[in-house]
């Protein structure tokens, strides 16, 4: 006989404790699976590595001297700080957003319904994984891209850190949205995931200033809140050289900066709820 | 009872069932048109991150100093053509080697080892498949990406460039199945081909010239063929210079590829292959 | 009403959409369920007999709110559906998918310990509940290895072992006993009749009919999204009255099945193939005067009867009786 509980409420968590711990739970559950894909793990620093030295060869290419360019700052900060953001975004919308996907195929998706556990601490869940593991792949490609194309610039950092923390709670919002998205068009994610990993690319210029682009491209830029993100944030730590921030004066970037944090999470996860319900009116929180 | 007399596949019935899997995962294909889509621009807005950083901080001496660094100073082409032989390597490595993990991840594998039909023929079907792929992408993306960067992408010995590549493409195939067969003893499959896709991106020079590597570096980077493939592009179209000095020469060492490297990889294949049908079955994932 | 689960007129219809041709779909209505209403009883072991298709499974994922119903009430452990969601999961243990819902690359304990911590329990206390179930469904050898190294019945118990893992008051199992071998399935019965000694209420799903039969106390059989019989095993078997079964194995062609079919004092005819011959099922009123003319108009018909068995009604014979065809049916929408 399988034992029963007496009294089944002393056995349960309740309010905050049992908050923090599903986020505790989900978030081992998760660097449990990732370390268990050991190759996968060796891989993703080896491929950030190399596609960090074969953008930055690229761009040496460019300069007078090619490889044996002396360091330059400002081409360092440029395309360092940028490729954060970029790492991170890519990362969330594969990380959190397409992984809605990977539990539907997986089967855990309807599993996780099943219980009563918040969604939205699954989520933070993914955010935290993203934190740590997205945080150390950007720490390392920085100090080999600035060992390759010059010494970091490192002004203003408090206003700086601010501007990250800021831009990426917005950057999660958009995961989250996009985790909505997900729900509702399943496999087709995996396209929109790489499209808009590769609009970010382009227009949200982490790898070259904003003024490479064509003036009608730029104003596409200003309407995406992660260009400022990017603008600010790197214009803030390379100690806002002439002409940065590109894009609008500081003020007005730092205010959209502080609106897309906060409200981008707030609107995301909202968007998922209703996804949500969708899923659970015409059954598809199975389908894989 | 009269006995059932096995006849091993002729050589026209191992063509048909070839072209029956070519067929089969064009028709899969074209239901994802956006796919195919994005194949077209994905590899503009990769070679275009250097190029706008390029432009943006060495200016009106971009050119020159492009010229200075690779031999030409049309750093439009040099990047296109740099990333569009990538999308080639790419789809190799995706198409071949994913595509046997993806079979056994779905137990599809071992229904098609049951079948009197080789593994190999399959697999052929399916790299026909992948080149007609690619090829058009590449050159599409090429086209348009010249068009966008107002270039002409008609510069130079368009028949020599394409030699190039008709001759690396088999190779090449030949590299994915030797990884293919890696990746269906490690099984972490998506990890693996990212990183040998990369790894070989690095190699060949996608975005570079390969003298800029070290000696070591640059020697292990000519054992691969889309190195020799890519830089035989370049050469023909933009006049970089081939290795050995003439055309002629490295196409010679790409023919030596094509005649070396598949056999090599069926070889392994075969005995990867045989490892598991011993050990777990080629179903087990 | 004091049930532990009350269904009012619960309906579920969704939209599909069925190909046409290259780029013309048409959009279909399937109403996968149509006004169900029912009571489980607590401390009962309910069965939802019926076939593929038949819409047990879409009923159970409503009733754990997985699917948003159309229209209709249910209540649940007390709480009410839509309304009072989260506590209606804190309160049922469910098995569903059967081996799919469990983390590969997670061992068995692992992965009963983590769904222990999405149902808040304390860490002690799921560490402690994971190995009591371990132990009880004697998942030992395999608890510690990674999900993916598991055999399908390996996995199916695991996912079993997971409904418990909250010790809810109301179980919900939807075909568990698929793909298990013969002891483990028997295995797995004898633990669900220990959990309702216990006190438990359980929901069980089959279309297999010896299951419902051994094992529950009462069942509704489920045919195209509607209960078409409810009550205790005997009762329905009494239910259908002075009517008997004759089973008729052999070589039986459709005309021949159609002809007895239309005999008087038959209600029905069914045919279905098995291991390579028809059985052919018929319904009657009185099986001594009607079984002449049945053996009368076979022969006709030249077929070869192997085998004539009159049989004790079994749930079967009522699904059949009621809905004209056997539990093996395939009823998905297409």
């Amino acid at each position: 006989m399988l034992p029963t509980s007496s009294s089944p409420q002393s056995t349960l968590l309740t309010g905050p404790a049992a908050w923090w711990d599903t986020l505790i739970a989900s978030t081992k559950k998760e660097l449990l699976i990732m370390l268990r894909y050991p190759v996968e793990f060796v891989a993703s620093f080896a491929q950030v590595f190399l596609i960090v030295i074969i953008l930055t060869l690229a761009g040496l290419m460019f300069s007078e001297n090619g490889v044996r360019s002396e360091g330059n700052s400002t081409m360092a900060g440029l395309v360092i700080y940028g490729f954060i953001l970029f790492m991170f975004l890519s990362d969330t919308l594969w990380g959190i957003g397409y992984n809605v996907r990977r539990e539907q195929k997986q089967g855990t998706l309807e599993q996780l319904y099943l219980s009563p556990a918040s969604k939205f601490l699954t989520m933070l869940s993914r955010i935290t994984i993203t934190l740590i593991w997205t945080g150390s792949l950007c720490i390392l490609s920085a100090m080999l891209m600035s060992a390759m194309i010059g010494r970091l610039p490192f002004a203003n950092l408090p206003l700086g850190l601010l501007i990250l923390t800021l831009a990426l709670s917005g950057t999660f919002g958009t995961g989250f949205a996009f985790a909505a998205l997900t729900l509702r068009v399943r496999e087709a994610g995996q396209t929109i995931a790489n499209l808009a990993q590769f609009a970010f690319m382009v227009l949200c210029a982490p790898f070259f200033p904003f003024s490479a682009l064509p003036e009608w491209l730029q104003n596409v830029s200003r309407v995406i809140p992660l260009s400022y993100g990017v603008d600010a944030f790197r214009s803030t730590l390379m100690g806002f050289p002439n002409g940065y921030p590109e894009l609008a004066p500081l003020g007005v970037e730092i205010a959209i900066v502080v609106a897309f944090g906060l409200a981008m999470p707030v609107l995301g996860f909202w968007l998922y709820q209703r996804e949500e319900d969708h899923a659970r009116k015409n059954g598809s929180l199975s389908e894989y | 009872m009269t006995a059932t007399t096995y006849k091993p596949p002729t050589p026209g019935q191992q063509l048909s069932a070839l072209l029956a899997e070519t067929r089969l995962r064009m028709l899969n294909i074209s239901r994802y048109p956006g796919q195919l889509v994005m194949e077209i621009i994905i590899p503009i807005v990769f070679a275009a991150m250097p190029m706008l950083l390029g432009r943006a901080t060495a200016g009106a001496d971009a050119g020159a100093n492009f010229k200075a660094n690779t031999g030409t100073a049309n750093y439009v082409a040099f990047l296109l053509i740099g990333s569009n032989v990538f999308t080639l390597v790419s789809n190799a490595f995706w198409h071949i080697a994913y595509w046997l993990r993806f079979e056994q991840e779905t137990g599809t594998l071992e229904a098609v080892y049951l079948t009197p039909t080789s593994s190999l023929t399959l697999a052929s079907g399916v790299a026909l498949y992948s080149v007609i792929r690619g090829l058009v992408a590449a050159l599409l993306a090429y086209f348009v990406g010249c068009l966008v960067f107002r270039v002409n992408p008609f510069e130079g010995d368009i028949v020599l460039a394409l030699a190039f590549i008709v001759v690396g493409l088999i190779p090449l195939y030949g590299i994915a199945l030797l990884f293919g067969a890696l990746v269906l003893k490690v099984k972490e499959s998506n990890a693996l081909i990212n990183l040998m896709q990369w790894g070989v991106g690095f190699l060949m020079g996608i975005f570079f010239p390969i003298t800029v590597m070290p000696p070591f570096v640059r020697f292990v980077a000519l054992l691969f063929p889309p190195t020799w493939m890519t830089n035989g592009v370049r050469s023909a179209l933009l006049g970089v210079g081939f290795f050995f000095g003439q055309w002629y020469l490295d196409w010679a060492v790409l023919w030596a590829f094509l005649l070396i490297v598949p056999l090599f990889s069926f070889w392994a294949f075969n005995r990867v292959e045989g490892n598991l049908k011993r050990n777990e079955g080629v179903g087990q994932f | 009403m004091n049930g532990q689960v009350i269904v009012e007129n619960l309906t579920k219809t969704y939209l599909t959409k069925q190909r046409k041709g290259l780029f013309k779909s048409e959009e279909k209505k399937v109403e996968a369920l149509k006004g169900v209403s029912l009571e489980i009883k607590p401390g009962e072991i309910f069965g939802l007999l019926g076939p593929n298709g038949a819409g047990k499974t879409t009923l159970i994922k409503c009733l754990t709110t997985l699917l948003l119903p159309t229209s209709g009430r249910a209540v649940v452990n007390g709480y009410e559906l839509t309304k009072q969601d989260n506590a209606i999961r804190a309160t049922v243990g469910c098995m569903l998918m059967g081996e799919r819902g469990l983390y590969w690359k997670l061992s068995g304990r692992e992965n009963l310990v983590f769904f222990g911590a999405l149902y808040h329990l304390r860490p002690a206390a799921r560490q402690q509940r994971a190995d009591e179930i371990i132990e009880r469904l004697n998942l030992g050898e395999i608890a510690d290895r990674a999900v993916e190294t598991y055999s399908s019945g390996q996995k199916m118990k695991l996912a079993f072992a997971k409904a418990l893992i909250n010790d809810a008051p109301l179980l919900i199992l939807d075909e568990p006993t698929n793909t298990l071998d013969l002891p483990s399935a028997h295995e797995l019965r004898a633990v669900v009749r220990d959990l309702n000694r216990q006190g438990k209420t359980v929901i069980y799903t089959t279309h297999i009919m010896s299951e419902a039969e051994t094992l529950c106390n009462r069942v509704a059989i489920v045919d195209r999204g509607e209960v078409l019989a409810l009550g205790t095993v005997d009762n329905l078997k009494a239910s259908l009255g002075r009517e008997a079964v004759i089973r008729i194995e052999g070589v039986i062609s459709t005309e021949a099945s159609q002809a007895v079919g239309r005999l008087p004092g038959v209600s029905r005819a069914v045919a279905a193939a098995t291991n390579g011959h028809s059985q052919l099922t018929v319904v009657a009123q009185d099986q001594a005067a009607t079984l002449p003319r049945v053996i009368e108009t076979l022969a006709a018909y030249k077929a070869v009867m192997q085998k004539i068995t009159p049989e004790e009604v079994t749930l079967e014979d009522v699904f059949i009786a009621r809905t004209g065809r056997t539990l093996a049916d395939d009823t998905r929408v297409k």
